[in-house]
């Protein structure tokens, strides 16, 4: 083995060392993104850049904390540490204090708790436990229905705090399930209800429905093999009442901030008026990183040099919009390195996980490069205008203690039951 | 198991597959922003950050006939800091310092400023307010506290000026001053003259200047000049008189606060040239105080009643259906016309014409105009729609009241149309209208139309200015004018104004008394009236007119013309009356200021006391320590450093001096 032989470094130091150049890139952007004036005293705690500084350092305490305690530990608490976190977000509804609209925070002295960051880490772990359990199969769908309900509850708990993006983070567990051999059934359906939406809501429900009916019937008609009639005619169906039930979902249901975003995704507004107002409100963060990334060009503006950043256009910019810091600062070359990093970490964790004997750790390996995917995705994809305004941070990146940690203990549970099976070895 | 393999690995594969072509979108896109789009967004990013800055004109100032101000804009500060910019050394440094100059400035403690400052810090405030609206000498003040001296990008000092206007008359006329108010949709309400001359002429035009962003919430101007000048507001002249405003105001306000009135009105007008010495409308708010809260006076039209019925003889006598020594039977009080009955207040019998006047009988008034018109109402009204009762006096205010005078055929006209319109009712007519027709009688008949301002000035260049405009031919024959004047005289001397009369000052009007809302079913109980008084004075030689309207007084306390509104009109006629003086008695005081006078005795007293002695002259201005030294008996030589107040001497006081002695004073 290439590994050190060493019993206490028997660590995957690659997603060590990718963990560490992302967070340490992160700051950098941190304090490009949150600097005001001209003087620069790095430890100057009262700012974001020197405040990240301490938890960043805090980092490394809880790194060899979490390192220390025993791998077993992890499994057998899981649902202790489960029912500590729910307990956790309940509490929110009566103590949270209220930040830009979503009841997230706990207020303690000066500082804030988010724990919602700690419930998807608290949620990995139980869906691990429950989905390693030799009595689940998730075949069965009475199994399913139970790990639904595992996720469903803290999705539900964020959503009523008013933090949409943090709901649809949950939406990772589908990877996991997929992975651990939820029917594919499950993956059709969320497929064609994704495209369905955006058809239906782009070309209306009509357009929706026929196009639907050509694919379906034409599916029956060429295939060798005939299904079902009567299959067939309910699959229709059942995609015929989506597309026009998305529209009715679209304008009863969501709110029209999150109908704003929608709409300016899928360009279906043509009011000019409309849209010009919506560019000076809320698509005024999206329009401001897309300049402040496409000033960047090919190697960037360098370090502090970006005036789009300096000069602080972007708002929420050591925030969610770090990248466009990174698009500015350090160029197209930057940006990809930054994108490279995370898909390595992304693979490297997937590769781990494959490699584990044990299903609990390879479900929680799974749960955390897709918690890190979609947060990933959608982060990216938000400050490049991919997908509509959805605001969750960066991870490793963003500036915030509870993000920053919650993902630290969500990879070094993982690095830790890896050395284990290291260990085992 | 090895289908089960290769179904796990197929998903394996999804999954990374996934992560990889997203990863590939993330890369083609951000390609695409920097490279395909990359020009676009750089012009974009260098383009947006130019900005056109409205420099705002400043408004003209509204000035009284003798040029004081009633209304001016001046500037005011919101003074806030930003608690980031410091650093955190900068900070703790000043703190201190800076709570205590707080806490002096506001009567707050310093503690409380150390508290709410450090706690506003850690919450990241970067727009900390510390005075809201303060005026000039505040704002430099703050700005040379602590911390804030050291200016925005050190301090984080953030000044905001705002214009605000105000009206250094106070309470007083504030309704017909006006304003002019715009919200934040762009929306304008507008008030009296303020409002009516916004646009034409107070505004002015907003200046344009390029400016670039440099850094969050700071712009640079890009060259050196505006791109467009300001053009500043010109100034209006109004017709108002401040004295007289300040007198009509408070004797109405005396006597709305004594009859417990909801609401009431007064103008005084110049007879010859139609301008308004005074306008003041006051209204009753739910606690009881009275503000100056709708122009009733331009915007209420309401039924007279019994000022009114001057207008219905002048038809008479002009159209000569009776003659004032007509003897007209008014009985015992009470009379039906066309199956309704009219009253009097007490029976009058048989009286001439004139008097029915002036003891104001309806039965009187309805008798002489149904006799008279009875057959050809429309040549009655004729009458008052030549004297332009029926149209609104087009004033420059916006919201003026629409009059109402009906005419045969009209829905409000029937066979008892006539009878009431003699007496004031079945009728509406705004009091500045009422107004408008008895200064026509005070001004030989000669109507003019009334006037609010009178020169509109850019600094002392006239921009326009208004004279008087005279309404159509005289309102009726000499003959006519001469009895109606003498009526009116008459009233006050021994007809229903004979409570005014006073040996000292003539005064000529109609009081007026009339129900209001009796078409309500409590009025039984709760009985309402409009007490009203228009006049002019003196009697003989006018040369003010005045209205008084006071609606819905308290009828426990009265409720006639003569007792609620007359007395404001004396009042009004007696101070003016008496605030005119006879001749202009020029006086030159020699006033001399009382710190200047104590100054020099003091300078005479050190001088004298001090002639070979030292004195102490720290804290005098430096030339008269110089000076002083120099004409002491000894001769010595006096060296200044800097100027101002001395600060130091390099020669104690009370220490003997030689000649040829070199003292140096050090001054700031």
């Amino acid at each position: 083995m290439v590994r050190n032989t060493h019993r206490h470094f028997k660590f995957d130091w690659i997603t060590i060392i990718l963990f560490l150049l992302l967070a340490g890139f992160g700051w950098i952007n941190i304090i490009s993104a949150s600097h005001v004036g001209e003087e620069i005293n790095y430890f100057d705690f009262s700012q974001p850049y020197g405040k990240q500084l301490i938890f960043i350092f805090l980092t490394f305490i809880l790194i060899v904390l979490l390192l220390a305690i025993d791998a077993k530990f992890y499994e057998r608490f899981s649902s202790v540490i489960y029912i500590i976190s729910m307990v956790s977000l309940l509490g929110l509804f009566v103590f949270g204090k209220n930040v830009n609209g979503a009841t997230s925070w706990y207020g303690i002295g000066g500082m804030t708790i988010q724990p919602s960051e700690f419930a998807k880490m608290a949620t990995a772990l139980a869906v691990a436990k429950y989905v390693s359990d030799l009595n689940t199969n998730i075949k069965n769908f009475k199994d399913q229905i139970q790990v639904f309900i595992i996720i469903i509850i803290p999705a539900l708990l964020v959503l009523l705090q008013n933090d949409t993006g943090s709901t649809i983070v949950y939406g990772a567990f589908f990877f996991v399930l997929y992975r651990e051999g939820l029917p594919k059934i499950y993956l059709n359906i969320g497929v064609s209800l994704i495209f369905i939406s955006i058809l239906s809501l782009k070309f209306g429900g009509l357009f929706t429905t026929i196009a639907a009916g050509i694919l379906i019937f034409g599916y029956y008609f060429l295939n060798k093999r005939r299904s079902n009639i009567l299959l067939i005619i309910a699959v229709f169906l059942l995609s015929a009442g989506a597309s026009f039930g998305i529209k009715f979902f679209y304008n009863s249901v969501l709110q029209p901030h999150q109908k704003d975003r929608i709409s300016l995704w899928l360009r279906l507004e043509k009011d000019p008026e409309k849209l010009e107002r919506m560019k000076q409100t809320f698509a005024y963060n999206l329009n401001e990183s897309e300049k402040a990334i496409g000033s960047g060009g090919f190697t960037g503006r360098g370090f502090m040099e970006g005036t789009r950043t300096t000069g602080k256009f972007v708002p929420e910019q050591h925030t969610d919009y770090i990248f466009s810091t990174v698009g500015e600062e350090w160029g197209f070359f930057g940006s990809t390195m930054v994108v490279i990093l995370f898909v390595l970490l992304l693979l490297r964790i997937l590769h781990l996980a494959e490699l584990q004997k044990s299903q609990f750790s390879r479900v929680y390996g799974y749960s955390v490069a897709a918690i890190i995917f979609v947060h990933f995705f959608i982060n990216i994809g938000m400050v490049m205008g991919l997908i509509p305004t959805i605001g969750i941070p960066l991870p490793l990146f963003s500036y915030g203690g509870s993000g920053l940690w919650a993902f630290t203990i969500l990879i070094f549970i993982f690095i830790k039951l890896d050395s284990n099976r290291i260990n085992e070895w | 198991m090895a289908v089960n393999e290769k179904n796990i690995l197929n998903r394996l594969y999804f999954i990374s597959g996934c992560m990889f072509v997203f990863g590939v979108a993330v890369l083609f896109k951000l390609f695409s922003i920097q490279f395909l789009q990359g020009e676009k967004y750089r012009a974009l990013a260098d383009t947006r950050v130019v900005k056109n800055v409205k420099i705002p004109a400043n408004r003209g100032n509204v000035y009284s006939v003798k040029g004081n101000l009633l209304a001016t804009s001046v500037p005011k500060y919101d003074v806030r800091i930003d608690l980031l910019t410091p650093t955190t050394s900068t900070f703790e440094e000043y703190l201190i310092p800076l709570s205590d100059s707080l806490a002096k400035y506001s009567g707050r403690s310093s503690g409380y400023y150390q508290k709410t400052l450090r706690k506003e810090r850690a919450n990241r405030n970067r727009y900390f307010l510390l005075a809201r609206n303060v005026g000039y000498g505040d704002y430099i003040r703050l700005r040379n506290f602590p911390l804030l001296r050291l200016g925005a990008f050190k301090g984080g000092l953030i000044v905001e000026q705002t214009t605000k206007r105000e009206h250094p008359m106070g309470a007083i006329a504030q309704r017909s001053i006006g304003y002019e108010r715009f919200d934040e949709d762009g929306n304008v309400t507008r008030a009296g003259i303020d409002g009516a001359f916004g646009v034409k002429y107070l505004r002015g035009t907003d200046g344009q200047r390029r400016k670039q962003k440099i850094g969050k919430g700071q712009w640079k101007p890009l060259s050196d000049a505006n791109e467009i000048e300001p053009k500043d507001g010109y100034d209006v002249y109004t017709t108002i008189d401040v004295n007289i405003q300040d007198i009509a105001h408070h004797a109405l306000l005396k006597q709305l606060e004594e009859y417990e009135a909801d609401h009431g009105c007064v103008v005084v007008m110049e007879a010859k040239t139609g301008e308004i010495r005074a306008i003041s409308n006051l209204g009753r708010n739910e606690n009881g105080k009275y503000y100056e809260r709708l122009n009733y006076a331009v915007g209420e039209a309401h039924e007279p009643g019994s000022t009114f019925k001057v207008m219905a003889l002048m038809a008479a006598l002009e159209d000569k259906v009776v003659d004032t020594s007509t003897v007209i039977n008014t009985g015992l009080g009470y009379k039906q016309f066309y199956g309704r009955g009219i009253y009097d207040t007490h029976g009058h019998g048989k009286i001439s014409v004139a008097r029915t006047l002036e003891v104001s009988s309806n039965i009187g008034l309805a008798t002489i105009v149904d006799q008279g018109y009875a057959k050809q109402p429309q040549k009655f009204v004729n009458h008052l729609q030549d004297w332009g009762l029926d149209k609104p006096l087009g004033l420059p205010i916006l919201g003026e009241g629409e009059p109402v005078i009906p005419k045969p055929g009209d829905k409000l006209w029937s066979r008892n149309a006539l009878p009431s319109m003699a007496y004031g009712y079945n009728l509406k007519l705004t009091p500045l209208q009422t107004l408008t027709f008895y200064n026509a009688i005070a001004n030989n008949g000669v109507m003019v139309k009334p006037r609010f301002i009178r020169e509109v000035k850019e600094l002392d260049q006239v921009v326009e200015s208004f004279d008087e405009v005279e309404e159509g031919d005289k309102i009726c024959s000499e003959k006519t004018l001469k009895e109606i004047q003498n009526i009116l005289k008459h009233v006050v001397e021994r007809g229903t104004g004979r409570s005014l009369y006073s040996p000292y000052f003539s005064m000529a009007g109609k009081t007026g008394t009339a129900q209001t809302e009796y078409w309500m079913k409590d009025w039984k109980e709760n009985r309402r009236y409009i007490s009203s008084f228009a006049g002019y004075f003196p009697a003989d030689n006018p040369k003010y007119s005045c209205i008084v309207v006071i609606h819905k007084p308290s009828v426990k306390k009265g409720y006639y013309g003569a007792d609620v509104t007359g007395p404001v009109f004396k009042r009004i006629a007696q101070k003016i009356h008496t605030d005119t003086p006879i001749i202009d008695e020029v006086q030159t005081l020699e006033v001399k200021r009382a710190s200047v006078e104590k100054e020099f005795n003091s300078f005479y007293e050190t001088a004298q006391t001090y002639k070979t002695i030292m004195p102490n002259v720290v804290g005098l201005p430096a030339m008269d320590a110089v000076a002083l030294l120099e004409n002491m008996q000894v001769s010595i030589k006096v060296k200044l450093q800097g100027s101002g107040v001395v600060k130091s001497q390099s020669i104690d006081k009370n220490i003997k001096l030689k000649d040829n002695q070199t003292i140096v004073l050090t001054a700031s």
